[in-house]
């Protein structure tokens, strides 16, 4: 792998006071209440919490897929919340790749071609060939989705986010709707991507588990952090138990 | 080709079948402005390349007689470009192996060949040759009809004289585009011909030496706005002669009828393709819409990896572009196929030198480009919608629909007698506004499409049966060249196997009303004829007025006159002094512009005791007897025509009826389409849009064909309302029709029967009930435990 790792003091997202409001009908739901967070380049952040406690929110304002309703966000110095949509696909396309916990792939493209979807919009891909064998798909490749089993579909969406080559790495749940032992073979690959593509990872889970392959764990609870701890010594995924 | 089209290639396959649907809606709109734009350049174009070749008069004058040194003053006038006087005579034809009298026209050409106004464009044979002076070239049709060719004999009855004359051509003119002879709406050139003689020997058979009856004009480019009044001046100059009638081209028949159907065209290459397109827009929408909430998470997840909004809309667009590119191309095709047999069919009509169908490129550019952008507004809406959202937001589930109460739910005791599945079905209806709106448009435009054909044919159907059953009851109408006494009836009378003989007398004349001046004719008719029966708006028959005219409905109106007001009558033919009569009756007909009074009262006013110019016969029905009648009439002389009104009824029926029949069944085959395309594509999205709820419901025990009614029930509701509000728009397409193709020789009438909106709904149904077992199928093949699974 090569590998281009980012100096891991370098602060690449920062959220300040950030709220989100959703607005259902005559409802209004406050998925996040004045969160602030610092992201350093190179880290595996794991957002933990129940349902509706607004991690997916967060994740999805720090990737650029949503707006917030108050505060500011920055990436690389960059304020995000000031992005017209133009930036802000932009950003999408050249900073962030995504991770969806199911998967999300274009069911009419064959896994080859589901990453093709991402290489095609990027100035430095990677090989396709190269991410589907990253992620032990090669022979996989002219499958179409539902010829696939779960661990293998989030393979690919895993190969689909790397082939754009992106520095932040933003995945929900990525482990949500797969097994235990393929849930474990895909934080593998997750911790890999880290360790040795250098990338940034900010992973969201229900499962508390989970946060013991991160370097650093933030705690949510009805759109609050409630806790935010360092983990100088993450466990290989192989080790976690859930 | 990028990933993303090898994705709308998967989908269009997925698709296929409801694109199929979209795309022949489109196809048929483009078909018909394909078709009819062809139609209406190939008319256009050889019009005017044929008038151009013939050198087409711009006008003509008829008059009794003038000596052709006369006409030298229209030298001296800069607007008049040049004229040839002629001789034309009405003659009968006496064929051998025909057993009735036909009727012919004479015209006069140079002896020599030479560039003249109104000239001929030989078919067959030669021009004349100094061999023999009786030499003629016939109408190309009549010659076709009665297997004449060059080298044969023909005898024409002229000037009371049977003259033969060896064929040594057959030819078309420009001035006979549309064939027609005296009376007639239909060309019928088995029994109608023009004759050509060499100017010389006209001039002797018919006692002309130097004179002539006709003068055509060519008008110089700063004449042309101006014709009436060079008519007008014309008149004056040649008073002295008998000014009968002064034509400017405008007026000419053939060319009346001619550049109406072309105007026809050009309104209906409009008019029509704008309904299909609308449809097939409104059609695609709904089918787009569908496709893009579907594909809600696939939008959301490329725009979540960095896809713009424009490359996301720009794929979506593709899939409407393929299908407005799909069905342009194969409306172009079909519509070159149909042109194609328009020209055909116009073949039978008009008489060109050269009329075929071409390639315009122009139009079938326009196709394409119309449908692509009928295509591009159908996919902007459906698509807009899910691409306004954020990437996060579309990649949720779609949140469930705004429920609550419908409108309908408030009247209770109406709610109340609903069962389950009608509520259901009502709600859904309301809920899914846009696509139940569309549906109901694409069905009244469908059903407005089919209540203009019924009424079409109806019309069609209708005038034939009034004109000949409660208008004209003879069997046939036998004009003289001359005026007669009353002995003439009891002449005719005498004839073999005539029952009862009624005279006529027809007086071509100018009415006058304040500012307001027609050209028409007046009939005199015995107060108690029963062979042409006058009838008023209600169509009851009206007898005669014993003083005064019983004036056409049509002509009351373009003369601003109502029952009671005086009209100026200006005879064109003997004393031209204007006289003032009182309209005493109004009378309707659909062929004509007929006028009635009593023929002593006409005889009156053009100064006459009783002057008959023809008649009308009611003859035994018995073969034998009347082939002995027409076999007299042949000898009979001071004939100018006869007419019958079997032969002319038969005639309409074979072309009018026979065209319209094609038209018809095409417009209803293209309704279908219509109410087809738009039925299958609303139940296919709600059968996709449903797939959990109708699962669920297979669950609790509903049946397949159950599932299929409820579906059945909102296509039904959806098609009866619209076919209902599309009714009155059929009529105000029919209303548009008959006054676009309405001129002075016929108009159509508009009836509204129950018939014809019994036939509209029962066709509708028919279609709703055939697309629905298309549904059924789908239904029958969906897989219920995996639709229960959908994400939606």
């Amino acid at each position: 792998m090569n590998s281009s790792t980012p100096s891991s003091d370098l602060l690449q997202l920062r959220l300040e006071r950030v709220s989100k409001v959703f607005r259902m009908g005559e409802v209004a739901v406050e998925a996040l209440r004045d969160v602030s967070l610092e992201v350093r380049a190179g880290t595996f952040l794991v957002m933990v919490g129940p349902s509706g406690s607004g991690k997916t929110t967060l994740l999805n304002i720090a990737g650029g897929l949503d707006s917030v309703t108050e505060g500011r966000v920055w990436f690389g110095g960059r304020e995000m919340t000031a992005f017209d949509a133009a930036e802000m696909t932009r950003y999408r396309r050249e900073t962030v790749g995504f991770i969806f916990q199911f998967y999300n792939l274009v069911p009419n493209l064959t896994a080859r071609e589901n990453v093709m979807v991402s290489t095609e919009l990027s100035d430095n891909p990677m090989d396709v060939a190269e991410a589907l064998r990253l992620v032990g798909l090669e022979e996989r490749e002219d499958h179409f989705p539902s010829q696939l089993s779960g661990g293998e579909q989030q393979r690919v969406s895993i190969a689909r986010a790397l082939a754009k080559n992106p520095t932040l790495l933003l995945c929900d749940e990525p482990t949500g709707a797969l097994d235990f032992e393929t849930g474990k073979r895909v934080l593998r690959l997750l911790v890999d991507v880290k360790n040795q593509l250098g990338k940034t990872v900010i992973l969201i889970t229900h499962n508390s588990a989970i946060a013991q392959v991160a370097d650093r764990v933030i705690r949510l609870r009805s759109g609050e952090i409630i806790e935010r701890h360092d983990n100088p010594r993450p466990l290989p995924p192989e080790e976690v138990v859930w | 080709m990028s990933v993303l089209d090898r994705k709308l290639g998967r989908e269009l396959r997925q698709h296929l079948g409801l694109l199929l649907a979209v795309t022949s809606i489109i196809a048929v709109g483009v078909m018909c402005l394909v078709t009819l734009g062809s139609s209406y350049c190939n008319l256009r174009d050889a019009k005017q390349l044929y008038y151009a070749q013939c050198q087409m008069a711009d006008f003509s004058i008829e008059l009794k007689k003038v000596p052709v040194a006369e006409l030298l003053f229209f030298r001296d006038w800069p607007e008049v470009a040049a004229i040839r006087p002629r001789i034309q005579q009405y003659v009968a034809v006496d064929l051998a192996g025909v057993e009735e009298p036909l009727n012919g026209l004479v015209l006069s050409l140079p002896d020599r060949r030479g560039p003249i106004i109104d000239d001929i464009v030989l078919r067959e044979g030669s021009y004349f040759t100094d061999r023999r002076d009786n030499e003629v070239i016939v109408n190309d049709a009549f010659a076709k009809h009665h297997r004449l060719h060059p080298g044969q004999w023909i005898k024409l009855l002229i000037n009371n004289q049977q003259q033969e004359l060896f064929v040594v051509g057959t030819a078309i003119s420009s001035e006979y585009v549309y064939l027609l002879g005296a009376g007639t709406i239909t060309p019928d050139p088995k029994r109608f011909g023009v004759f050509y003689l060499k100017q010389t020997y006209a001039e002797e058979v018919f006692d002309f030496k130097g004179s002539a009856n006709q003068v055509l004009g060519r008008l110089s480019a700063g004449g042309r706005g101006n014709v009436k009044e060079i008519l007008r001046r014309a008149e004056q100059r040649l008073e002295p002669y008998g000014v009968f009638t002064t034509t400017p081209l405008d007026d000419q028949m053939s060319n009346k009828f001619l550049t109406q159907e072309i105007q026809g065209l050009k309104s209906f290459a409009v008019i029509t393709p704008v309904m299909f397109l609308a449809v097939a827009a409104l059609v695609l929408n709904v089918l787009l819409t569908r496709l893009a909430q579907q594909q809600r998470t696939v939008i959301g997840t490329l725009k979540a990896m960095g896809y713009s909004n424009f490359q996301v809309f720009w794929h979506f667009l593709k899939f409407g572009l393929a299908v407005g590119v799909g069905g342009g191309l194969l409306g172009c095709i079909g519509g070159w196929f149909l042109a194609s047999g328009m020209t055909t069919l116009y073949r039978s009509f008009y008489q060109f030198a050269k009329f075929e169908n071409y390639f315009h490129a122009n139009i079938h550019l326009i196709g394409i480009a119309v449908s692509v952008l009928c295509a591009v507004a159908g996919s902007l809406h459906g698509t807009r919608q899910v691409l306004r959202l954020k990437p996060a937001e579309a990649m949720r589930p779609k949140p469930p629909r705004v429920g609550g109460a419908i409108l309908l739910e408030r009247i209770g005791w109406f709610w109340r007698r609903l069962g389950s599945g009608w509520r259901m079905v009502l709600r859904n209806l309301i809920r899914s506004r846009f696509r139940t709106w569309a549906g109901i448009f694409a069905a009244a435009m469908g059903s407005s499409v089919l209540v203009n054909s019924f009424m079409m044919q109806k019309a069609i159907f209708y005038f034939i049966d009034f004109q000949f059953e409660e208008i004209l009851r003879s069997d046939y109408d036998l004009t003289f060249k001359d005026e007669h006494g009353r002995d003439v009836v009891h002449e005719v009378e005498l004839l073999p196997g005539v029952h009862r003989v009624e005279p006529l007398l027809d007086v071509a004349c100018n009415f006058t009303h304040g500012r307001y001046r027609k050209k028409g004719g007046i009939t005199g008719l015995t107060p108690n004829a029963t062979m042409t029966v006058p009838r008023d708006q209600n169509e009851r028959a009206i007898s005669v007025p014993a003083y005064g005219l019983a004036f056409s409905g049509q002509l009351a109106e373009a003369l601003h006159l109502k029952r009671g007001d005086w009209v100026g009558f200006e005879p064109i033919k003997g004393q031209r002094r204007i006289r003032h009569v009182p309209v005493a009756e109004i009378s309707d007909s659909y062929f004509g512009t007929s006028v009635y009074a009593d023929i002593r009262y006409l005889s009156r006013l053009i100064g006459e005791e009783y002057a008959v110019s023809g008649v009308q016969v009611a003859t035994d029905r018995n073969p034998k007897n009347r082939r002995a009648f027409l076999r007299r009439l042949k000898q009979l002389s001071g004939l100018q025509s006869v007419a019958g009104r079997s032969d002319m009824r038969k005639t309409l029926e074979e072309t009018v009826i026979e065209t319209q029949s094609y038209v018809i069944i095409l417009l209803v085959l293209f309704a279908g389409i219509m109410f087809f395309g738009s039925i299958i594509n609303a139940s296919l999205v709600s059968l996709a849009e449903r797939q959990r709820e109708l699962a669920t419901l297979r669950v609790l025990g509903y049946g397949p064909w159950q599932i299929g009614g409820l579906l059945f029930r909102e296509s039904i509701v959806t098609t009866l309302a619209g076919t209902i509000l599309g009714m009155p728009l059929g009529y105000l397409l029919t209303v548009t029709t008959a006054e676009s193709y309405a001129s002075d020789m016929f108009r159509l009438p508009i009836l509204i029967t129950p018939d014809i909106w019994i036939g509209t709904l029962t066709c509708a149904v028919f279609f709703a009930v055939i697309t629905q077992l298309l549904v059924q199928r789908s239904i029958h093949k969906m897989e219920w435990l995996d639709a229960l699974k959908v994400q939606e």
